[in-house]
């Protein structure tokens, strides 16, 4: 790379220069998210190798049939094809989505992608024989075996609960006999009918799988076989000793994971809660679809859903909560968010006021009657501590009561020792996982797999942004070069633990920042988010352009108060945002995020913050493909060339890009011709700056820690082990690209105001490339 | 770079680049004459048909007259060529008045092909001896493979299925100025090496046939027979059997370089063996002028930089890996992903990202599903990204310099620093230690300077 003339930037698969850039507190960093270990084994793994696949036998009909499946598990589908909409139904339940841009979507067939397919009924001939339909080629042998092998055990077992009585479950009579060879098991069973018999087990009939996505490309024969009422076999178990029977089933002992289900209508022992989807709570046709995953067959299945901030997961929070009618607890990460969930329930339920309550540290309220819905945060459930009298009593009340539902928020950034003391304090009949980025920088998608259970859906970004049910966003990588000062400073080794802070107050990035704010606020009447995870940065930046910021320590009535003026006064329109912002806090008029700092290469983060601005705002058919918008929502990530945030930038994108969004690179910000009235325009301004950062404490250039983030940070110290971080977030697999830019059109897509096409209606920002 | 392109654009300066002598002879054969017509500009065309049944030369005043003002310059450029071609022979009178006739050899051979058509050297064979030839279609996609396999090994990647009969020393010829090697690595790709491959096939198969011509003497063979063999067989149809027997024995040892390039084929019967020229050989003398034959694209780029390729060619994988990283096989489709990586070793190699090179590559042969969207072929942010990647690797710039230090005294060192000054010599200097660089073109004269100090 050297000679290259380029510091900051290496591609991502060239692991060589990757040392360069670390340096003490990258290394730090790193260990917060670390998603090197991934990175290293995608290198590892698959660098060099070539995949021949050439020798796969084409069927004659190939050009009808929509995808190719290779022997490593990795199946390429058109989107262009006819059966496209059918086939991406399909693969979504049984793989992991790897990347899906416009024409060409990849997926990778995993365990946990299999696991998941199963447990929503999904049996292993079904899939087989729908991707052998679907594919252009003869199956690979390996899959089929793969598929057979990763499907063999899964599925098999359901811990059921009916009537307040366990049930361990199976269409198998095999499996349960094998079950209840291990001791544990076998103790923890009660036998109904006395003592003798040890090997009958109840048997019913089930009802068939009542959703059927994939019928169309099954034949009536196998349909009807799917259709068929299924003999279920079943043991009942100790409630005292549910916890010990999952236990043994999980992989790493016999290797029957259970799938929970909760037979909700024929619970008659939990009160029903009395409440409706309000009229005009319409789900939209992908929401529907995810509940039915999750209400397949009549009983609620545990599982996480994934869908793209702003594309309404309260909606299908809130609707499952409905469908159960039983208590319900819902859990979120902070105090707003806990406001936020309790308004949802409000505005789409018909739950009475005194049924839904809230329990925070600022206001703990308790539901009138024998059922009804709590919300409240992670923290206040798995606190340890001493806690008030009355909190005492509420927790204790929540720790009692039977949950019909346990809804989870954003699932992706709670630690997982957090989960299992929440899922060990609460007694939950079925739980439900709400999160827009399965993303998370470690291994610890795994464990989420486990705790809550497979995942149900999972929605394409871009067909949600092409259908208009969420914006169309235009992301942008602003290069800020450095100036010369502020580079000479930033080279030194004396100021390695400041780097971050010079890069990031770098004067040129300042100005295209203020640039841009000004932009947006005056040409076009937008809100305008601005993040940054430095806070001295955070500070200089809100104080210098005077405008209002929320950190970490900015008390809840305060943040409610920044909030509230944002979202109503015209003269509030930019607001300044450490990370406390990235999740949860629900700003939905804005449209506009400038990032001027982030936290090293997380694709979480960068994902999260693109989903505060993706609410979908103004008349739908405006935002439909052909409409009149091209863009209605813009999103700047400010780097400084040739320092580490280059580096990192290409990383942090990779999930968005994934998802078919593409960055587009402006390189001359603020233009030329404009610029003197900015902040910094003179050198003796920026080296006063220059000055004041180099000045500042220690403690003050560095990243922001909040509270949550000490438990983070030890908790990912102690379990640096290897493994491939998540198949489940979709991001297993190869790296494809280096880092990307570009105008992010969605080709076919509604492209500019009447015309496409046409450079001068262009976004004037746009109009300027390579300065 | 475009020497490749002209050359292989203009079969016809090889043709003009022939000795008079030679020229004339070409003229004996009809089908050269026409092949000649075709290829010439619009207004030539017209001067010539205009001339053929003059028999007496017309003065160049005379024929300026009737051109209209503004189409001298295409007037000009007509006469040019067809003096080129020794299709106009130039006189000049006492007078020194210029004028032109047609080449009687040209005149008579056209005269007599207009009245009565041409009639090739050879006929058909009929459909009794030959039995059951090849339809068009295995045809088409036979000449195709063939073509193939020469490229493939003419690039040496090792991925041709089998060798054609050229002796080495002959591909290595078709090789120069494509590959090049350093020392013992492994022969690379030059610039015009990668811009022929990313050509279409009828220029690439010119650039070929250019440089067996030019070659030919070395194997004892006139150019001028060569060329008017080559261009008799683009007027021969296509999918059609003719008896080898017809053929001289010059033409026997050149019919079978043919059939490695698959311009025929040669197929063998009981008694008779007979060859049987396909597309790429009757399209020689109409790909003159230009490629207009479009290929079906086949390329998708998105906008995460995968690429994927609708393609059973091997070749096509090669093209690919040369600024792309191959991930992926499968029967009918190739993935890669192109990459900072890959895409340095390509322009490593001297490829560069504009003109008729990657970027256009994938935009003309983007895949119809993306060409015939509303939004660019090639999504812009990888474009755009190429060119950024490109134009990193051109932030340094490299100038030859010297150093000084140890300079006795400050006087004599600013004396040094404002005489590279003056000359525009001086790069850098520091005045506290004493040391200044200059670029090495003034090298001499600061030597001097200081010497005479």
């Amino acid at each position: 790379m050297a000679g290259h003339g380029e510091k900051g930037r290496p591609s991502k698969k060239h692991k060589s220069s990757k040392e360069d850039h670390r340096n003490p507190t990258v290394d730090d960093e790193d260990a917060y998210y670390g998603e090197e270990f991934d990175e290293d084994n995608r290198d590892g793994e698959k660098e060099g190798k070539k995949r021949d696949f050439t020798k796969l036998e084409l069927k004659p009909d190939h050009a009808n049939r929509p995808l190719w499946a290779c022997a490593d598990g990795r199946i390429f589908l058109e989107t262009f094809s006819p059966l496209y909409k059918q086939a991406y139904d399909f693969l979504i339940a049984i793989a992991e989505p790897v990347c899906r841009p416009e024409s060409m979507h990849e997926y990778n067939l995993t365990p946990h992608s299999l696991y998941a397919a199963v447990s929503v009924g999904l049996e292993t001939e079904t899939i087989i024989t729908v991707l052998n339909k679907l594919s252009k080629t003869k199956l690979p042998k390996e899959m089929i075996d793969f598929i057979h092998a990763s499907t063999a055990n899964y599925g098999k077992v359901k811990l059921v609960l009916k009537k307040n009585r366990y049930f361990v479950e199976s269409p198998f009579p095999e499996v349960l006999k094998n079950l209840l060879r291990d001791d544990i098991i076998s103790k923890a069973r009660i036998s109904s009918e006395g003592l003798h018999g040890t090997d009958s087990f109840t048997i019913s009939k089930a009802i068939g799988e009542i959703e059927g996505g994939h019928d169309e490309l099954l034949n009536g024969i196998e349909l009807a076989a799917a259709a068929e009422e299924k003999e279920t076999h079943a043991f009942e178990i100790d409630p005292a000793q549910v916890e010990n029977v999952k236990q043994r089933c999980l992989p790493n002992a016999l290797n029957y994971p259970m799938l929970e289900e909760y037979d909700f209508r024929n619970d008659t022992v939990n009160p029903d809660l009395n409440m409706e989807l309000k009229p005009q709570a319409q789900p939209r046709p992908y929401q529907e679809k995810s509940l039915s995953k999750m209400f397949g067959n009549g009983r609620a299945r545990s599982g996480i859903i994934v869908l793209p901030c702003g594309a309404g997961k309260s909606l299908v929070g809130v609707s499952a909560a409905c469908r159960v009618r039983k208590s319900c607890l819902c859990l979120a990460t902070n105090a707003v968010s806990v406001d936020q969930w309790a308004f949802q329930f409000k505005l789409w339920s018909t739950i009475r006021d005194d049924q839904i309550c809230r329990f925070t540290s600022d206001s703990k309220e308790r539901f009138r009657g024998n059922a009804g819905v709590v919300v409240t945060t992670y923290n206040m459930v798995a606190f340890g501590g001493k806690r008030s009298e009355e909190s005492e009593k509420i927790i204790e009340e929540i720790r009692n009561r039977e949950w019909g539902l346990l809804l989870m928020d954003e699932v992706h950034v709670v630690p997982a020792h957090m989960f299992r003391k929440v899922i060990s304090i609460t007694k939950s009949h079925c739980k439900l996982g709400l999160t827009a980025t399965l993303v998370r920088e470690d291994e610890r998608i795994t464990d989420l797999n486990f705790l809550i259970g497979p995942k149900l859906y999972e929605a394409n970004w871009l067909d949600l942004v092409k259908g208009g049910f969420i914006a169309n966003v235009q992301c942008a990588e602003v290069w800020c070069p450095m100036t010369k000062e502020f580079f000479a400073e930033y080279l030194k080794k004396e100021n390695s633990k400041r780097k971050q802070a010079l890069y990031v107050m770098n004067p040129n990035k300042f100005r295209a920042c203020e640039f841009l704010i000004r932009f947006h606020e005056q040409q076009r009447g937008d809100k305008i988010i601005v993040f940054a995870d430095n806070l001295f940065a955070l500070t200089e930046y809100a104080m210098k352009l005077r405008k209002p910021m929320i950190y970490g320590a900015t008390s809840h009535q305060e943040r409610t108060r920044i909030l509230y003026a944002f979202k109503h006064s015209p003269d509030v329109n930019t607001v300044f945002l450490s990370k406390v912002g990235d999740n949860s806090i629900d700003i939905p008029e804005a449209n506009v995020i400038i990032q001027i700092s982030s936290h090293a290469g997380s694709r979480r983060q960068e994902a999260q913050r693109l989903g505060r601005i993706l609410r979908a705002k103004g008349k739908h058919q405006d935002r439909m493909a052909g409409g009149k918008e091209e863009y209605n929502a813009f999103f700047y990530s400010l780097v400084s060339t040739d320092t580490q945030e280059m580096y990192y930038s290409t990383k942090r994108q990779q999930f968005l890009i994934d998802q078919g969004y593409s960055f587009k690179i402006i390189t001359s910000l603020p233009p030329p011709d404009s610029g003197a009235d900015l902040s910094y325009s003179s050198r003796d301004e920026q080296l006063q700056l220059l000055n004041k950062v180099l000045n500042a404490g220690d403690d003050m250039v560095g990243l922001e820690q909040l509270e949550e983030d000490t438990d983070d940070i030890a908790l990912q110290k102690a379990r640096r082990t290897f493994g491939s971080m998540s198949a489940m977030s979709g991001a297993h697999g190869m790296v494809y690209m280096e880092y990307n830019n570009g105008k992010g059109k969605y080709p076919g897509q509604g492209q500019l105001k009447s015309k496409p096409k046409d450079p001068a209606k262009r976004h004037s920002l746009f109009k300027k490339r390579f300065g | 770079m475009p020497q490749v392109k002209i050359i292989a654009k203009n079969f016809m300066d090889m043709v003009a680049a022939l000795p008079a002598l030679k020229l004339d002879k070409l003229y004996d054969n009809t089908f050269i004459c026409e092949a000649v017509l075709r290829s010439l500009p619009p207004l030539a065309k017209k001067y010539v048909l205009q001339m053929l049944y003059v028999d007496v030369p017309v003065t160049a005043k005379s024929m300026e007259e009737w051109v209209l003002a503004d189409g001298f310059s295409k007037h000009r450029v007509a006469i040019d060529r067809l003096i080129q071609l020794r299709v106009f022979l130039e006189s000049t009178d006492r007078k020194k008045e210029t004028s032109y006739r047609l080449n009687p050899k040209f005149q008579g051979n056209l005269q007599k092909y207009l009245v009565h058509g041409g009639v090739l050297p050879r006929d058909p064979m009929s459909s009794s001896i030959t039995v059951r030839l090849p339809t068009l279609e295995e045809l088409e996609s036979y000449a195709l493979n063939q073509w193939e396999c020469f490229l493939l090994q003419l690039i040496s990647s090792g991925q041709a299925e089998k060798t054609t009969n050229f002796s080495s020393s002959m591909i290595e010829v078709f090789q120069r100025g494509l590959l090049s090697q350093r020392g013992k690595e492994a022969p690379r790709l030059t610039e015009s090496g990668f811009q022929f491959l990313l050509m279409d096939t009828n220029a690439q198969l010119w650039y070929i046939i250019r440089e067996y011509i030019s070659n030919s003497e070395e194997r004892r063979v006139d150019p001028a027979d060569l060329i008017s063999f080559l261009l008799e067989l683009s007027f021969h149809a296509t999918g059609q059997a003719y008896n080898i027997t017809t053929l001289n024995e010059v033409q026997r040892s050149i019919i079978k370089d043919l059939a490695d390039l698959g311009l025929v084929k040669l197929q063998q019967g009981r008694k008779e063996s007979w060859f049987i020229p396909t597309k790429l050989a009757t399209n020689l003398s109409v790909s003159l002028s230009d490629s207009s034959s479009r290929k079906q694209g086949f390329v998708v780029v998105e906008t995460n930089f995968r690429l994927y390729a609708y393609s059973t060619s091997k070749l096509h994988c090669e093209i690919l890996r040369l600024f792309a990283r191959i991930e992926y096989q499968l029967p009918n489709l190739i993935v890669g992903a192109i990459t900072k990586e890959s895409l340095y070793s390509a322009f490593d190699n001297g490829i560069t990202s504009e003109q008729a090179s990657i970027i256009s590559f994938l935009q003309q042969n983007a895949h119809p599903r993306v060409a015939d969207r509303a939004a660019p072929a090639v999504p812009e942010n990888v474009t755009d990204q190429i060119r950024l990647w490109e134009t990193d690797l051109n932030r340094v710039e490299i100038t030859p310099s010297h150093f000084y230090d140890d300079f006795p005294s400050k006087d004599v060192f600013e004396a040094a620093c404002d005489y590279a000054r003056e000359n525009g010599g001086l790069l850098w200097e520091d005045s506290k230690r004493m040391r200044l660089v200059v670029k090495a073109d003034i090298h001499g004269l600061m030597r001097e300077y200081l010497q005479k100090k």
